[in-house]
């Protein structure tokens, strides 16, 4: 029998290529290795390094006879490198136990197993977690052995948690990556390794790095293939080139080299002719050459058996086959540079037809990354490529609604897809011809091809449908003529919410009668499939439901009648879903036909618009709460067991209507049961997290500076007020909600950081603390350069309001601007009563109802209050 | 013959034309239109700016109406579009001298 070598039970068997089970003591694993080849030393049974010695020469021997056959192309430096798999195997399992999980990973040529008999063996240590001493330990007992048999090594040592930040590595090394094969030890760590990653990234990172060093190759070369004395690795045409191309390929399209540049036989051909040829280089020179200098050209012609009288001939004849070889390198190369799609994300990429699936097949079947094509085509501006489209018309009947949007995050993405921007409409229009939007929404599906006879409407239901959609994305380029419309739509919270709404608004018309309820019920059935939260369902209802009323208002009824105008405020309650329902007035009526929507009837609506919003903003005021209101009645017929009707009235009487609008039921409890019995000089103010904003609501009594004071402690920790409002009930009591960014991150990263600021807001108020003095610092660095031509607007109104002085105040949003400005008030002696705050960009547009004294202003105080606002918002003492 | 046009409030259209055509006066041009009269329009504020909204949106009506039921017909437009106040619009009559068919080149002269 043949000796038995260590790491695994192993038979000599001359020249053979045998698979046989083998197994290892350490891990107990089963595993498969290639025969060894004989060794004509008898090995030492005893000595591991005489061992492992015997066992590298064997195999350089055995690469060393097939190159002198000039044979050394794929198969035999596929052998060498099984052999030297085989020695890093049995190297790992003398290193002794590992104290964590830990991976080898072949890189490179070594990873394409086609490892040359001087090349660099380029090894991936990949440990599962941090590394510590016993693993630095395992290191050296592993790759000591290999340097003391002469190998060059390149390791790279890596955690597995590197691997989010792999697309930022050197280039050499993510592009060696693209190669890397397990070798020993747990090789699932690579797929952890580079599963971390965002793929199209990495992809995209990879490409860019092989682009740069391939022209910096080329450049050393003088960008020809055409050497004398080429290096049949580095050269153009060359190995490196042959790898690039196949990288290319494997990166972008599988099916790329077979599309174009020389074909992959004939790739396949080049490789192994300059595999041979590299082979020989490295056993002539002895040494990691690549270089066919003319001397070894000779020796080349000879092993390869070209025939001719002189060595002159056999030259010419090697170096015709090299050049026939690199010149369809070279062919291939420029092919997969020119034609390889751009990775764009996971199985997508962008080609020539636009953004497409990789592998198409594979797409089939994950219902869930269909979106992303169309996301990506917005993004970019480009069509989604007709075979994608096929792809899903093909199977997107297999697949439920929920199939395509199976988790949050999938949910999230559809929503910001359906941000209203440029392309939007055609990437709807291709769901929906491919069935798409069908699935993913059944309730549209009744609405497709639907025909309904009326005098105005031109287009079949999902055509209007989707062209409302179109006209609202045009707004975001509007020009002059529709800036207005466009502006109110850059000031949308969640516009995605208007696009849902406008999906849905005309679905009910599957059927011929009401379809606005119709349309809600159908909506409503999406609310859950859509994980939409309470404030979505609620907008999208409202808007569904009322799509039709705004129109009618403004076309045809007496807008200039201030009762028609307060009744179609009542209905949209505030600022926001006028909004929304005026940009899907618009889009609607725009879209029934090509010229349904004049400048006529922009004007009305417009007109109405404004006369609405100013309704909403300047007279609420006088419109409060009273005792025979229906609302009323509701809340105290649901009040909580702890809440007597009487509370609840004491609470809300006398406070503007657009307090029940602005909370729901459970903060009206929570608000009458905290201000019953709210002693003067007592504060109950809390702050809870709303999404991405903070929500500070404060009940107090009043008192001066009260809302300057409150403003200001925001302002001093930081805090970016976007919204809120400040009401005064006429016995005092005042309920203020502020919703603020913490850019600073102070609430997040400090525990108690809530408490330590209402904490704060008693001490101001209570006069301990002066707020200005906090503020000094922070304002003197929130100063920034103020928007080009964009100066303060300042308007007081004495008529919009029967007991209120209006000052509505449009300026650029600071740090402190709310503080300053209503300290100013205040310092005019006026009482903050009620407030209003918007902001919208970088504008702050601020509405602020005072009196002085229980009556409105005269000229002469507003003129005061104006001039102490101007100072103010000028930075002026 | 008289033409009669109406400058008339926008949403006062269709009672407009429901009274005409109890008049059995179904022939009518619409027309979305823009002006003032002694109205003049007036200055609106949005967002604490000024803008001047002095040509307001109204409809014109206009119908052709024999010399008999001029009067009728006037009355009913102004009893239609009438609310009492500012901005109710106005009724222009004029006379008619000839119209022609343009489909059959027929001319009618009054």
């Amino acid at each position: 029998m043949p000796p038995v070598v260590a790491a695994g039970v192993s038979f000599t068997l001359r020249g053979a290529a045998v698979r046989v089970h083998n197994f290892d003591y350490h891990t107990g694993d089963t595993f498969n290795v290639m025969m060894e080849p004989h060794s004509t030393q008898v090995e030492p049974r005893h000595d591991p390094r005489a061992v492992r010695r015997a066992r590298l020469d064997a195999a350089c021997r055995e690469l060393v006879a097939a190159t002198e056959r000039g044979e050394g192309g794929r198969a035999a430096l596929k052998q060498y490198s099984h052999r030297v798999d085989a020695l890093i195997q049995q190297l790992f399992s003398e290193a002794g136990v590992a104290a964590q999980a830990v991976g080898v990973f072949a890189l490179g040529g070594y990873g394409r197993r086609e490892l040359c008999l001087h090349s660099d063996i380029d090894l991936l240590v990949l440990f599962a977690d941090p590394i510590g001493d016993p693993d630095e330990r395992f290191l050296h007992a592993f790759l000591n052995p290999l340097w003391d048999l002469g190998l060059t090594v390149g390791h790279h040592v890596r955690e597995v948690g590197e691997g989010a930040r792999l697309a930022d590595d050197n280039p050499e090394f993510i592009l060696a990556i693209t190669d890397a094969r397990p070798v020993a030890g747990d090789a699932t760590l690579l797929d952890d390794f580079i599963g971390a990653t965002d793929a199209a990234r990495m992809a995209s990172r990879t490409l860019d790095a092989l682009k740069a060093l391939i022209a910096e190759r080329h450049a050393r070369f003088n960008d020809t293939l055409y050497q004398l004395e080429p290096d049949v690795k580095e050269a153009p045409g060359g190995l490196r080139d042959l790898f690039g191309a196949l990288t290319i390929a494997k990166l972008t399209d599988p099916v790329l080299l077979s599309q174009g540049g020389s074909g992959p036989r004939v790739l396949e051909d080049a490789e192994e002719f300059l595999l041979r040829v590299r082979s020989i280089l490295h056993h002539a020179a002895k040494r990691h050459n690549n270089v066919l200098s003319h001397e070894l050209q000779e020796e080349a012609a000879e092993r390869f058996g070209y025939a001719g009288a002189t060595p002159r001939q056999r030259v010419e004849r090697l170096m015709s086959d090299y050049f026939r070889h690199a010149r369809a390198v070279d062919r291939t190369l420029r092919w997969a540079l020119r034609a390889a799609p751009q990775p764009i994300g996971p199985n997508l990429v962008l080609a020539g037809e636009g953004v497409r699936f990789l592998d198409v097949r594979a797409a089939a079947d994950r219902p869930e990354t269909w979106l992303a094509v169309f996301v990506e085509a917005i993004e970019r501006g480009r069509a989604v490529s007709d075979e994608t489209l096929a792809c899903i018309q093909q199977h997107a009947g297999r697949f439920t609604a929920e199939e395509f949007l199976p988790t949050p995050a999938h949910r999230d993405a559809l929503l910001r897809f359906l941000r209203p921007r440029p392309g939007l409409y055609a990437r709807l229009s291709d769901m929906h011809d491919a069935g798409l939007l069908g699935q993913m929404f059944p309730e549209f599906k009744a609405i497709s091809c639907r025909v309904v006879r009326d005098f105005y409407h031109k287009y079949t239901v999902d055509e209007h449908t989707l062209l409302t959609i179109r006209n609202l994305e045009r707004l975001t380029e509007a020009g002059p003529d529709r800036a207005r419309f466009g502006r109110l739509l850059a000031e949308l919270e969640r516009p995605e919410l208007l696009v849902l709404a406008l999906l849905f608004h005309d679905v009910g018309k599957w059927r011929d009668d009401d379809h606005a309820s119709e349309s809600a019920r159908l909506a409503r059935l999406m609310f859950d499939r859509l994980g939409l939260d309470e404030d979505a369902r609620a907008v999208i209802d409202f808007l569904v439901v009322h799509h039709l009323k705004m129109s009618v208002a403004a076309f045809r009824r007496d807008t200039e009648d201030p009762e028609i105008v307060r009744q179609f405020a009542d209905v949209v309650g505030f600022e926001e879903r006028l909004k929304l329902l005026c940009l899907m007035t618009l889009a609607d009526v725009e879209a029934v036909g090509k010229e349904t929507l004049t400048p006529w009837k922009e004007e009305l609506l417009w007109r109405f618009y404004v006369d609405t919003y100013n309704y909403l903003t300047l007279a609420y005021g006088d419109e409060v709460i009273e005792r025979n209101q229906t609302a009323l009645a509701e809340l105290i017929a649901q009040r909580e067991p702890d809440l007597s009707a009487r509370d609840i009235e004491e609470f809300l009487q006398g406070l503007p209507r657009r307090y029940l609008q602005s909370f729901s039921r459970e903060a009206v409890y929570r608000h009458v049961r905290l201000s019953r019995g709210l002693p003067p000089g007592a504060i109950q103010a809390w702050i809870e997290r709303k999404n991405s904003e903070w929500e500070l609501t404060v009940l107090t009594r009043d008192r001066p500076f009260l809302f300057s004071n409150i403003s200001g402690v925001l302002s001093s920790f930081g805090m970016d007020i976007l919204r809120g409002f400040a009401f005064t009930k006429p016995d005092g009591l005042v309920v203020d909600m502020f919703h603020f960014t913490d850019k600073e991150r102070y609430l997040e990263l400090n525990p108690g950081g809530d408490a330590r600021i209402v904490r704060m807001l008693d001490e101001v108020i209570a006069g301990r603390t002066d707020v200005a003095a906090r503020l000094e610092g922070r304002e003197a660095g929130a100063f920034r350069r103020p928007l080009p031509g964009f100066a303060p607007v300042i308007h007081c109104d004495n008529e919009s309001s029967r007991r209120y002085t209006i000052v509505e105040i449009v300026a650029e949003n600071a740090l402190g601007l709310l503080f300053r400005m209503s300290r100013a008030m205040s310092d005019s002696g006026c009482d903050v009563d009620l407030v209003l705050i918007a902001t919208e960009g970088r504008r702050a547009i601020d509405v602020f109802h005072l009196t002085r004294q229980g009556a409105k202003l005269s000229t002469a105080q507003q003129q005061e209050v104006i001039g102490n606002l101007h100072r103010v918002l000028e930075g002026r003492p | 013959m008289k033409l009669i046009k109406s400058i008339v409030r926008p949403n006062k259209v269709d009672d407009v034309k429901g009274a005409l055509e109890k008049l059995q006066i179904s022939g009518m041009t619409v027309t979305e239109v823009r002006g003032h009269g002694k109205q003049k329009g007036h200055t609106a504020i949005y967002r604490g700016q000024e803008y001047n909204v002095s040509l307001l949106p109204k409809m014109e009506i206009e119908i052709v109406v024999p010399d008999s039921i001029v009067h009728d017909a006037i009355k009913a437009i102004m009893e239609a579009a009438r609310t009492g106040e500012i901005g109710d619009g106005r009724v222009f009559v004029l006379p008619v001298e000839e119209t022609y068919k343009i489909r059959t080149g027929e001319k009618e002269v009054y």
